[in-house]
């Protein structure tokens, strides 16, 4: 670790503690993902991890190699911008997919709201098929 | 010198000739006709002057250095022999030329037929003059494969294919037995040179593999020449046009197999086996061609029966050996070509103008035509050995050969014999050509009323039998000298001097001539009516058809024997397949290291990391849940298999090989996506298959267990091997330290690639285009399962309504990252050589880019937007790669070296530039041309399906209203 002691405490500090919150808020997103009991929960542990997580690490090493550098390292920030325009869209294709399977399944795990909408459109349909 | 340019030009005017006939117009009949006439003529001329060198017995070479470095050498040698077949091939090539200005009618078109008859005659000139027997061989081939294009000429016509498609397969085989026995023959002597190999008979004779050489070669040389049993694809080519048959089946082809036998006689013959193999099936041809001729009703049929004949025994006499057989073969072959030319001609006329060949329905054609009708007699009459026309006098020497020559075998007794009852039949089908045809009552039921061709289609015949009249009542003075010149050419120079007269007394010849004569007058006299009711061949044989044979033979060979074989050993299923692959491959796996490994015990493995363990554990868990899955739950398996290619990313990246990471992470992404648009297309799995869960199915899979588990134990143990093993030093050291010195980059690995192994990079992204073509053409082809061609069920219902908006945010996301990716793939390929990157995996990135646009919206919506062409891009890729590597050639360096220097550029400044740089453009190209064109093949599935169900519903919604 000898690189790191020509590091200067002013700047140590911040850059461990936005490693630590980044790394923080990614293991408590994945122990979530683990945790969480429906699906449609699961959805959103993991985005604490790619949100402010990615967000601080991003921002920690950033800072860390600029200095140890002795220029300015941004390429990270594409990283950053990557992992925030990605997930986003593919956790809303996964909802999405879930919503459709749980639909077509009649699956219990369906959101109340969805429920709720489901039940007032097809109240009749399903009446009728019971008293068949 | 002169001489040999003359040699040069007679062997390169005829193909000249081809080659500007072939660029005539289709209707040019006067100018084809008179360029060909033009370059044969000019080939006499080139005979003409080279003749007085001949005359004193020389033997003139011509040498054009081809490849000296492997001592290959174009050599051209003529002697008087084959002075004086070159002159007979030019001179009734000549007459053909002229006679098919007239023969042919407006429709055909010239330009083909000019151009296949000059190559033709061009291949026959060089195989006559050929100085190395190997080039004899590929000249004959050549003639072969010619004579299919001339006998095919009328490819709309069944009966003209199969007939060529016979004859090249007939005579091909010949040639390729051929070519076998030249090469035993070389090694035997010890050179492939003509005169080596005719001066060494004893060597040859001597050797053990004699026997086999002699064989071999007989089978080439009775191919070609029709004899039996292979004489059944004569008849059947008859189906050419008639200047076609009057020039292969009289004077070139089929004379070919014949030349060679006296040709070859000094070295070859002379042996036992020789004359029982050769004088044997000279005399059966000579029988069998004249019995068959003799009943059948088709004119050019009975031709091509006694081409046959007369070819049997111009074999004979080439078995006997003998200086006066010899001499008598060489005169029967000239005599034969010019009768049977003429005589094909005539026949011709006749079909010409009356419009049928059938003897039985020509008849008194004397009164309506009297010219052609007197030609064709005295044409007729020199086949039958008439005297005083030059059939007779070779046939008197065969004769003369068959009584006198002894060397004491029943087949040397029963020569006489046989040759005066062959004779019999050659006399009765001459006559029954000329009773049928010319005599007789007026015809009735012709198709076209005959009359006399045009006189410039008549020349050539007159000529031809005015020849005949000369040569057999002055032969001492017309054909004499010459004939004397080939023999002394092919029997050596101390040959005596051979004079041919008409009359040599009332001796065994004669008699046995006057009887023949007699004999089949009365033959034909007695029988003439029930030949012509009965059918096409005599009494009882006429069922054996060689042909018959042939045909089954051939349907067996490629059509059957194929399927059973296939049945056999091929399946159509993947599984058993690719068990057999991977079987195969873990045999030859574990027959070539059984006993040769060792495991060392060696600690140069990194120490043991709870964390890599960790990765591997969860990589071996998705790999092993891959396969388990992957029956029931495609999608499942192949998020599975996403997730073994990330650890093995990880892993490159662990053991600092970016470059490996940066391309297995390209390919993970482009395979699963690949392969889950191809999922859409697979037949849905949710039920279980019936019979799944009894014994045979168990038992398969725990039998496919064991294949899979013990070919991926071997696998590791290879690896483990290998990797346990010290480093091999030197290689890598080597491309370490000489990566940028030499290769001028600092990414040793792309140096390598695009460098030090860039041949077999250029190898392998050959092999890329053709499975990139191959998956294209496979997929072109595939329809869908019924049940997963129409739309699936998220899109069918209300449900549709919902999402049909569910792509809305992806794709205009995926359409803004077009750019960057693509500016992403230039960066990969610019520091490719120099930081971790490169072609390929530029390459994979630019497909990745255009895989997204084709995810994002819809194949139309693509297409209308960008043109991409795969396979120019393909193309292109393999162009610039190989250009590169031709590049070197012009600095004299070996193909694919590389140079790297610095460039100065304005602005920019100094640059590293490699020309590997343009190998790797190359492979950009390609790698994104394949990986598209297999993108493409794919999605353009879902147009078809679309296109599928518009037709389907349309129909039903005109029922409906």
């Amino acid at each position: 670790m000898t690189h790191l002691d020509a590091v200067p405490l002013w700047l140590a500090v911040p850059v461990a503690f936005l490693l630590i919150l980044g790394s923080s808020l990614t293991l408590l997103g994945t122990i979530g993902l683990v945790q969480l009991k429906s699906f449609y929960e699961r959805l959103h542990a993991p985005t604490l991890g790619t949100s402010w997580g990615v967000a601080s690490i991003v921002l920690s090493s950033m800072m860390l190699f600029s200095w140890l550098g002795s220029r300015l390292v941004v390429h990270e920030a594409v990283l950053a911008v990557f992992v925030m325009i990605t997930t986003p869209v593919t956790l809303m294709m996964l909802g999405r997919a879930a919503l459709h399977r749980d639909r077509t399944e009649q699956s219990p795990e369906l959101p109340e709201a969805v429920q709720r909408a489901l039940g007032s459109a097809q109240a009749p349909e399903a009446a009728v098929s019971q008293k068949a | 010198m002169i001489q040999q340019n003359l040699i040069l030009i007679l062997i390169f005017l005829p193909f000249l000739g081809a080659i500007a006939a072939s660029t005539l117009s289709v209707n040019a009949h006067n100018a084809a006709a008179w360029l060909s006439g033009a370059v044969l003529v000019g080939g006499l001329i080139v005979m003409a002057a080279l003749y007085p060198a001949i005359e004193e017995g020389r033997v003139l070479r011509s040498v054009l250095t081809w490849i000296p470095s492997l001592r290959l050498n174009l050599s051209f040698r003529i002697d008087g022999f084959a002075w004086l077949f070159v002159t007979l091939v030019l001179g009734i090539g000549l007459l053909v030329v002229l006679y098919a200005r007239y023969y042919l009618s407006k429709s055909d078109p010239v330009p083909r037929f000019y151009c296949f008859l000059l190559a033709f005659t061009g291949a026959m000139v060089g195989m006559l003059v050929s100085g190395n027997i190997i080039m004899l061989v590929v000249f004959w081939e050549l003639t072969s494969v010619i004579s299919f294009l001339l006998i095919g000429y009328w490819y709309h016509n069944p009966a003209a294919r199969d007939g060529a498609r016979m004859a090249l397969i007939v005579t091909a085989t010949g040639g390729i037995c051929l070519l076998a026995a030249m090469l035993i023959l070389g090694q035997i002597v010890g050179s492939y040179d003509l005169d080596r190999v005719l001066a060494s008979g004893e060597v040859i004779r001597a050797h053990p593999l004699y026997l086999t050489v002699l064989a071999l070669f007989l089978i080439g040389a009775f191919t070609k020449s029709a004899q039996f049993p292979f004489h059944f694809w004569l008849p059947n080519a008859m189906a050419a046009p008639t200047p076609v048959s009057a020039f292969l089946h009289s004077a070139t082809m089929v004379k070919a197999g014949v030349f060679l036998l006296v040709r070859f006689s000094p070295a070859l013959g002379g042996s036992e086996a020789w004359f029982f193999a050769v004088t044997g099936t000279g005399m059966v041809t000579l029988i069998v061609g004249a019995v068959f001729a003799l009943f059948r009703h088709d004119l050019k049929g009975l031709l091509a029966y006694s081409t046959i004949s007369h070819l049997g025994l111009i074999t004979a006499l080439a078995g006997i050996g003998s200086t006066g057989a010899i001499v008598a073969a060489i005169f029967h072959i000239a005599n034969h070509a010019v009768f049977k030319a003429s005589l094909f001609m005539a026949a011709g006329i006749i079909d010409h103008e009356s419009g049928t060949r059938d003897m039985r329905r020509l008849s008194g054609l004397m009164r309506l035509m009297p010219v052609t009708g007197t030609l064709a007699i005295v044409a007729a009459a020199a086949m039958a050995g008439v005297p005083l026309l030059n059939g007779f006098l070779s046939k008197e020497m065969f004769f003369a050969e068959a009584a006198s020559w002894h060397n004491g075998s029943w087949l040397d007794d029963a020569l006489p014999y046989l040759a005066t009852f062959a004779s019999i039949f050659a006399v009765a089908y001459s006559l029954r050509f000329i009773m049928t045809v010319f005599f007789g009552p007026p015809p009735t039921d012709l198709p076209k009323m005959p009359h006399e061709p045009s006189p410039w289609m008549r020349r050539p015949v007159e000529l031809l039998v005015l020849i005949c009249l000369l040569v057999g009542i002055l032969p001492g003075t017309t054909l004499g000298p010459v004939l004397n010149m080939a023999a002394r050419s092919v029997l050596g120079p101390e040959t005596p001097y051979f004079s041919i007269a008409v009359w040599h007394g009332f001796n065994t010849p004669m008699i046995m001539s006057l009887i023949a004569l007699v004999l089949g007058a009365v033959l034909y006299f007695v029988f003439a009516a029930r030949i012509s009711e009965g059918p096409e061949g005599p009494p009882l044989l006429h069922r054996i058809r060689a042909q018959r044979i042939f045909e089954r033979m051939l349907l067996s060979l490629s059509w059957k024997w194929p399927r059973v074989l296939h049945r056999l050993f091929g399946t159509e299923r993947l599984q058993p397949q690719l068990r057999l692959i991977v079987l195969l491959s873990f045999a030859a796996g574990a027959a070539t290291l059984w006993g040769g490994i060792t495991f060392l015990q060696k600690t140069g493995l990194p120490a043991f990391d709870p964390a890599f363990a960790l990765m591997w554990v969860v990589g071996g868990v998705c790999a092993i849940g891959a396969a388990w899955q992957a029956k029931y739950h495609r999608f499942a398996s192949l998020a599975l298999l996403g997730g073994a290619g990330v650890i093995t990313c990880l892993t490159f990246t662990w053991f600092s090989a970016p470059d490996l990471a940066v391309t297995q992470l390209l390919v993970e992404v482009v395979t699963t996506v690949l392969l889950l648009l191809g999922l859409r297309w697979l037949p849905k799995r949710r039920e279980e298959i019936v019979g799944d869960k009894l014994a045979p199915a168990r038992i398969r899979r725990a039998w496919d267990l064991v294949i899979a588990g013990a070919s991926g134990i071997g696998i590791a143990g290879i690896a483990y091997v290998m990797m346990s093993r010290p480093l091999v030093p030197g290689i890598g050291d080597w491309f370490l330290k000489n990566a940028y010195h030499e290769g001028g980059g600092t990414n040793v690995v792309n140096v390598i690639l695009v460098d030090f192994r860039a041949f077999d990079t250029f190898g392998e992204i050959s092999v890329l285009a053709i499975v990139g073509i191959t998956v294209y053409a496979l997929l072109r082809r595939f329809r869908p399962g019924a049940e997963s061609a129409g739309l699936p069920e998220q899109q069918l219902g209300e449900e549709a309504e919902a999402l049909k908006d569910y792509l809305v945010v992806p794709s205009v996301i995926m359409q803004w990252m077009f750019p960057v990716m693509i500016v992403m793939s230039a960066y990969l390929f610019f520091r490719g050589h120099d930081l971790p990157g490169g072609g390929f995996s530029a390459g994979v990135t630019l497909a990745i880019a255009l895989l997204l646009q084709y995810l994002a919206s819809t194949v139309r919506w693509v297409e209308s937007h960008i043109v991409i062409l795969p396979i120019r891009w393909m193309g292109l890729g393999l162009l610039i790669s190989c250009g590169t590597g031709i590049g070197a050639w012009l600095f004299g360096y070996p193909f694919l070296t590389a140079h790297a220097r610095y460039l100065d550029l304005p602005l920019i400044g100094k640059v590293p530039a490699a020309t590997a740089l343009l190998f790797d453009i190359g492979v950009y190209a390609l790698v994104v041309g394949a990986t598209v064109l297999m993108l493409i093949a794919i999605a353009h599935q879902s147009l078809r399906s679309a296109r599928l169900r518009a037709q389907d519903e349309a129909p039903a919604e005109k029922e409906v209203a």
